[in-house]
Formats: structure tokens, sequence, C-alpha cells
């Protein structure tokens, strides 16, 4: 089957993994605030102020402003751009691409110097390359989750949800 | 791509609302978010120009709850149709496990159709994903407009590959539901 039309299946002790990368990252820089995307835009998972919201749109318009980056990169003639950094009045955003299948975002303050945010940015995405490896590999999980009376049940729900 | 975290038990799927320009995709999307029940939808994000054209896209995260203990996400987004935003539409197509391909009835539009479906092959292709494997449902909308083409001519331009198609009125909802819920069973047959 073509691969891109499988799903990827992040098992539980990889979330562990990724999260605990996650919050080293957060800690070592400073930052307010962790996130992984896959390139379509769904969080993987996030680390940081719990209080913030709308997370889903955050990871939404974060993945769309790096594909449309990767868009411009390619009218420039230029492989791609793997890293975006966006700077406001309070916060400042890091993004940094993994291998072509995942983002990896952080959000941090004045406090934090974006030297020190590039240089471990750096070390996490290569540890994160490493899950990615790992993940890619893994789909015998699939047919655990994705049995046919999952299917079944998923569509009992679609016809009661979606309706005028 | 669709993702599955086992840790979180979540399963999170990307759709996608592509066609020409003014032909209904936002109109779809606000349909769907004005009838959903509040627990299961999020705000409609919407980037459009001060004319409400869309500029970017529009998303609109949907939550159907607990399947089998896993929570299930469907992610809905429409690309900007007008030709200006080629670009733009392969940003927001990246990703996606499905598509809703949403035509204009209209006979002075049917070019504009057939172009943007071509466009979308080739986008898709590139993704290096076969076009013809990928989840596509047809939507043939503004049935309600004076004038509107016959399904029988609008199916032999634009379904040639056989796809569920279905008639539509996305302003007053007529249809919508139809859709979405053809292009979800798709997705999740796909899975």
């Amino acid at each position: 089957m073509d691969p891109q039309l499988t799903s990827q299946i992040v098992p539980a002790e990889e979330i562990k993994v990724i999260e605990e990368c996650l919050v080293r990252l957060a800690e070592d820089t400073g930052g307010n605030y962790v996130l992984l995307l896959d390139k379509s835009g769904q969080v993987i998972t996030a680390q940081g102020d719990a209080a913030r919201q709308d997370i889903t749109a955050l990871g939404a318009l974060i993945a769309g402003t790096f594909a449309s980056s990767r868009e411009v990169a390619k009218l420039l003639r230029e492989k791609d751009f793997r890293q975006l950094f966006t700077q406001g009045v309070r916060e400042n955003i890091f993004i940094s691409l993994i291998e072509d299948q995942w983002i990896l975002c952080i959000i941090f303050n004045k406090g934090t110097h974006i030297g020190l945010v590039k240089v471990l940015t750096k070390k996490a995405t290569d540890d994160l390359s490493v899950v990615l490896e790992r993940v890619r590999e893994q789909q015998k999980a699939r047919d655990d989750v994705l049995g046919s009376s999952f299917r079944t049940s998923m569509e009992d729900t679609i016809d009661l949800l979606f309706r005028d | 791509m669709a993702l599955i975290n086992v840790a979180a038990r979540e399963i999170h799927c990307k759709i996608v609302y592509y066609g020409p320009g003014m032909s209904g995709k936002t109109s779809n999307l606000q349909y769907i978010h004005s009838q959903v029940p509040k627990e299961a939808k999020g705000e409609l994000l919407s980037i459009a120009t001060e004319t409400e054209r869309t500029l970017f896209f529009d998303f609109l995260p949907l939550d159907l709850g607990k399947v089998r203990g896993f929570q299930t996400r469907f992610h809905l987004y429409t690309v900007p149709g007008q030709v200006l935003y080629e670009r733009t539409r392969v940003a927001v197509l990246s990703g996606a496990d499905g598509v809703v391909f949403v035509a204009d009835s209209q006979k002075h539009k049917l070019e504009e159709n057939i172009r943007s479906l071509r466009e979308l092959a080739v986008n898709i292709t590139r993704q290096n994903k076969r076009f013809q494997d990928f989840p596509v449902v047809l939507q043939y909308n503004k049935r309600d407009v004076p004038g509107a083409l016959p399904v029988a001519t609008l199916d032999k331009y634009l379904n040639t590959l056989g796809w569920q198609r279905f008639e539509a009125t996305a302003t007053s909802g007529a249809g919508v539901f139809d859709t979405l819920k053809a292009i979800s069973k798709l997705v999740i047959s796909k899975l």
C-alpha cells in the first residue's frame, strides 16, 4: 500500500520518550511551551504552560505557516527552510522541521536567548529523528487499534453526529 | 496522514475542501459549524481577506467523542479557491487524508471546475500519492441556481473516476452532511 495512505501510529512508550525530550527542551531553554506537530497540523504532544488555549488551532496555523514556507523555498529554488523564527513583543516562536514529517515548535519570552534555543532545538531535533524512525517502522499495533469493529463503531458515530 | 496517539488514545484525520473560487467551500464549513453540537466542535478559524474571500484556509476541528476508547477528531480545512493562490493550496493539502471537491454547478463555471480538479490531481500526485486511490468525494454545489448544469453533464466532465457524489446547496445546508459523512467514512476505511 502507498505508505502515505497509511496512518502513523505513535505508541505509548514513544510518546513518553517524546514528552521527556520536550520537557528537557523547555527546562533547559526556559521556554514557556513546546509542541510537537505532524506536518498535517495535528498536535502529537505538548508540554509547558497548561493554561494555554486553542492548541488545536495553534497546531493548524503553525503547520500551515511551515507548509507555506516550503512553497516559498521552491519558488526561490531553495531545498527547504528547515527553521523559522517569529519574533513578537512578548513571546517568540522558533520552529524546526524533523525529517519532513514532524515539526518541533518552542515558544519562549525575552528571558531566553535565541542562540540557546537554536542549539538545544538542534539537539532535540536529532533525538526526535531517531524516535520518528522507530515510529515509521512501527505498524504492527495498527490492527490492534483499527479492527473491523472499530470501523463499524466509527461509522455509527458518524451517522449519529453528522446530521442536520 | 492520520495520526494515532496510543498514549493519549486519540485519532486525528485531516479532510480538505478543495475547488474553484466561490464554489462554496467555506459555506460548507460554516453550515457544519452551525449545526454540530457545541461539545463536538471547536472554533471555526478563518484566514480571509477584508472582502471575506479565503486567503489561506478555514479550519474547523470536530470531535466525534470516544469510539471504542479512542478520542476521534476530524480536522476540516478549506483551500483558497482563486487561481492566484495555487501554491497556498499545495500548502494546505499537505498531509490530507481525504478531499471533498466542491464543484460549482453553474454553466459558466464548468471550465474552472475542470481546471481546479486537474490541479488537485497534480498536487496529490506531487505528494507521492496515487490520485486514483486517494479518498475523494465530489459535491455539486449551487443546485438551487437557475440554469445549473444537469448532473449527468457534470458527471461526464468531473466524475471520470466514479467517486461518490452529492448534490448540494451549501448555503441552506442541503447535501452538506451527506458529503461530510461520505468522506469521513471513506477516510476511516483507508486508515
